[in-house]
């Protein structure tokens, strides 16, 4: 598998467009052609060099044969792995907003925290999150009434509010807590909360949120206990607001109602 | 300037393919000039597009923006050298639209509904569209002080407030958008037909529509009446538009023009009971329109797709919404009207819209008389006018209609009578529905043609219409419509090879109509009281002053004798 490492010394300016900064773009692309790539600095055009040093095997190779790393505070680095459908992406270092939104396929890892917009609108493909995950994760962006489709996002720490607003299929595993209104207005996903979750599935009409614990709107009605993975939950029905079918389990005693 | 060896369609001046040179002097067509040499050989040259029916500015567009954030996604067009960025697919920002109809070869389009309160809105928005001719059709179908004064059939009055009202929105011409349904709304409830009264006003859309017609004759304004009828986007309501037609058949027009022009047709043209036997009545309409001669239509073809609908029909929005499951904007508008903006999906596999997309084809092909259809998508109710080629496409190839065909509903087959018509357009039947027709239609006599003395606005497309054949070649029709290869307006090229190269203003078009002084007075002194009981701002904040208009073109009109106004 080819390796490309990207490389961000030390950053002080304006947040940078990095959408380019995918499989499906750098694959085919050579060392020196990579360092080329124009990316938006603000409203300023620049080579992907100007900011990043770039090294890695030299030729090109297909895009699921290649494994793009990128190190640094990458926090004001946006839309890393946009729409990509194959190969691999790491991140080492906290990702920018909108990382991995719109990706098809393909694994996007990062090694830190990612900042809002994760995986928007995704349709396919999985993002592993080892640190926390901003607002919004795996949500529509605005005005859009469907999230993400497909595939996976996996945040092995807290998420921020709105995870996974307007899900439309896929699956989202939360192991710490979840913000404000996970699954909101969730038409179709699942969403597996390991920790708390505050006000779930607001608005939702079909598919599933499961919490460790969490705080449940009025609006969803009580079905009484069910096993899953040997495990006791209190299933719920809503969100009634909409009419919806949607299914809420919590495995421990919610706090208020 | 000459516009040299195209192959001209100018079907108002008799003129239907034939290769002749155009000049152009000072912004006008002229016998003969020098200057710039543009070749066109054999390629198809016509005048600049005219949309006689289009909601591009005012309040109901911006909400329209400000509800679909993630339409302002669809269509980002960076900044060039000319022009400034562009956003949106069905509510794009001013600059985009100004941009997008040059870019397909038009040159004028009118906004259809303004109310006279937010005339204002609706102006600085049209200051901001470039390039285009343009002018606002004013609101005047659910207003109180119309509606009082068809109570007491005080047409002198009636005329006194059409035309202060006109200079108070630096309108052009009279919308009525669902008679007395506006204020009904406001109660919660609607009109259901011609004859059901208004709440509160003892008045029935019938005499609304009847009274502001003859007032519009009265005034010998440049366009006839602008009608949304009632029951407009319900099942059956067809019998509707047909018994409103009939209501205006004896007015006499003072111009050389229709009594009636009806706006986006397709929505009225609906047969059936209900949803489920929803099938289209386009032959009854077309069948109206062949055997009268007092009504002009345009179509509101609907586009498969994202759209937004916006109408001052508040109560069909409310249903929309409802059926849609929709985010839902819902505006109550002081004395004047109400409306409502609802964003929509017109879908393949829909079978309502399957139909519905039949009917607007329908009713440009049945109707015998091209130049009573005005080819229009009511940007962007049905769809954005930037798919007006594939319309176009259409209605020159039965090819490209039954391959369409074969991706929609099957009911299309069932419930419409598009598979058995055989009519395609040729390019003169094109340029009268997109150029002749709605110029003629809207009174804009320097529009639409290509004579002596006209405005130098052209057209010229990379289509050579003695090598292609539309029937079978649509796919290039469709592709050279979409970017003119040169449009030219008012004498300056603002399109080249498909890209915008200048951005002039273009001219606003309102109507200052004169009415005997005495009825004036009667008005403004019952209108008074109305401003200082019930409207939210005073008279004298009312009125759009002029330095919102930085280029306006006046065109007078009143009734005789003419005498100056206030």
């Amino acid at each position: 598998m080819r390796t490309i490492t990207i490389k961000l010394p030390e950053y002080r300016g304006v947040p940078v467009e990095a959408e380019r900064i995918s499989p499906d773009v750098l694959a085919g692309l050579s060392i020196r052609e990579i360092s080329e790539v124009e990316v938006w600095q603000g409203n300023r055009r620049l080579k992907l060099s100007d900011i990043f040093l770039i090294s890695g095997d030299p030729d090109p190779d297909r895009p699921e044969n290649t494994r793009i790393v990128v190190e640094g505070d990458l926090s004001k680095i946006k839309r890393l792995g946009e729409g990509m459908s194959t190969g691999v992406v790491e991140i080492i270092g906290n990702a920018g907003m909108h990382a991995g939104n719109s990706m098809r396929g393909g694994v996007l890892q990062i090694k830190g925290n990612a900042d809002d917009w994760l995986g928007r609108e995704m349709r396919g493909g999985r993002i592993v999150v080892e640190g926390d995950a901003g607002n919004y994760a795996g949500a529509g962006y605005r005005g859009e009434r469907c999230g993400m489709r497909g595939g996976e996002i996996i945040i092995k720490g807290n998420a921020g509010a709105f995870l996974g607003e307007h899900l439309c299929g896929g699956t989202i595993e939360v192991v710490g807590d979840a913000g404000d209104f996970p699954g909101c207005a969730n038409q179709g996903g699942v969403i597996r909360i390991h920790g708390h979750a505050h006000l779930p599935g607001a608005e939702m009409v079909k598919g599933s949120i499961t919490a460790g614990s969490a705080r449940v709107l009025p609006s969803f009605a009580y079905e009484g206990t069910v096993e899953l993975g040997g495990l006791t939950y209190k299933k719920y029905v809503g969100d009634l607001v909409e009419n919806g079918k949607g299914e809420l389990y919590v495995a421990s005693d919610q706090i208020g109602k | 300037m000459i516009i040299k060896g195209g192959i001209v369609y100018d079907p108002a001046n008799g003129i239907f393919g034939e290769e002749m040179d155009i000049c152009i002097e000072n912004g006008r067509i002229v016998e003969d000039a020098g200057g710039e040499v543009i070749d066109a050989s054999g390629l198809l040259v016509m005048p600049g597009g005219v949309d006689a029916h289009s909601h591009i500015a005012g309040p109901k567009m911006n909400t329209g923006r400000i509800m679909r954030p993630d339409d302002s996604r669809i269509g980002t067009e960076p900044r060039t050298r000319v022009c400034r960025p562009s956003t949106g697919y069905t509510v794009p920002n001013c600059y985009a639209i100004g941009y997008r109809y040059a870019r397909l070869g038009y040159t004028t389009a009118f906004e259809a509904a303004t109310p006279i309160i937010e005339a204002r809105h609706t102006h600085e928005e049209l200051e901001e569209i470039p390039i285009i001719d343009k002018g606002a059709l004013t609101l005047f179908g659910s207003n109180w002080t119309v509606m009082e004064c068809v109570r007491d059939n005080d047409l002198g009055k009636l005329a006194a407030y059409v035309a202060w009202g006109l200079r108070a929105a630096r309108g052009y011409g009279i919308k009525i958008v669902n008679p007395g349904g506006g204020e009904a709304w406001g109660f919660g409830s609607n009109v259901k037909g011609v004859h059901d009264p208004v709440p509160h006003f003892d008045v029935t859309p019938a005499q609304i529509i009847r009274a502001l017609a003859e007032v519009n004759e009265r005034l010998r304004l440049p366009h006839s009446i602008h009608l949304h009828f009632n029951n407009l986007g319900r099942p059956g309501n067809y019998t509707t538009a047909i018994e409103t037609l009939e209501l205006l058949k004896d007015i006499k027009p003072s111009r050389m023009r229709q009594v009636v022009h009806v706006a986006h047709m397709q929505f009225s043209a609906y047969g059936g009971t209900g949803w489920k036997d929803f099938e289209s009545k386009a032959s009854a309409i077309a069948d109206y329109f062949n055997q009268t001669n007092h009504a002009t239509m345009d179509l509101g073809q609907i586009i498969f797709g994202p759209a937004t609908t916006m109408t001052a029909d508040a109560p069909l929005e409310y249903a929309n919404a409802r059926i849609g499951h929709q985010k839902w904007s819902n505006h109550d508008i002081e004395l004047e009207e109400s409306s409502g903006v609802v964003p929509w999906v017109y879908m393949r596999k829909m079978p309502v819209n399957a139909v519905q997309w039949a009917i607007g084809l329908e009713l440009a092909l049945l109707t015998n008389d091209p130049w009573k259809v005005v080819m229009t998508t009511d940007h962007p109710n049905g769809g954005p006018f930037v798919n007006y080629p594939e319309i176009i496409a259409l209605l020159m190839s039965r090819e490209k209609r039954e391959e369409e065909m074969k991706t929609l509903h099957e009911v299309v087959r069932s419930r419409s009578t598009l598979p058995s018509i055989e009519r395609e357009l040729d390019w003169s039947e094109i340029v009268i529905m997109t150029r002749a027709a709605p110029a003629r239609i809207l009174g804009l006599e320097d529009k639409g043609h290509l004579g002596t003395g006209a405005d130098a606005d052209v057209s010229i497309y990379n289509i050579k219409p003695d090598e292609i054949d539309p029937s079978k070649d649509h796919a290039k029709v469709k592709v050279g419509m979409s970017r003119a290869k040169y449009t030219i307006k008012g004498g300056a090229v603002v399109v080249r090879d498909g890209e915008i190269v200048a951005a002039p203003q273009g001219r606003t078009y309102w109507v200052d109509a004169a009415v005997p002084e005495s009825d004036m007075d009667r008005m403004l002194l019952d209108l008074k009281e109305k401003f200082e009981r019930y409207y939210s701002i005073r008279m004298s904040n009312y009125m759009v002053q002029d330095a919102y208009i930085s280029n306006p073109f006046v065109v007078r009109a009143g009734v005789q004798p003419l005498r100056e106004v206030i």
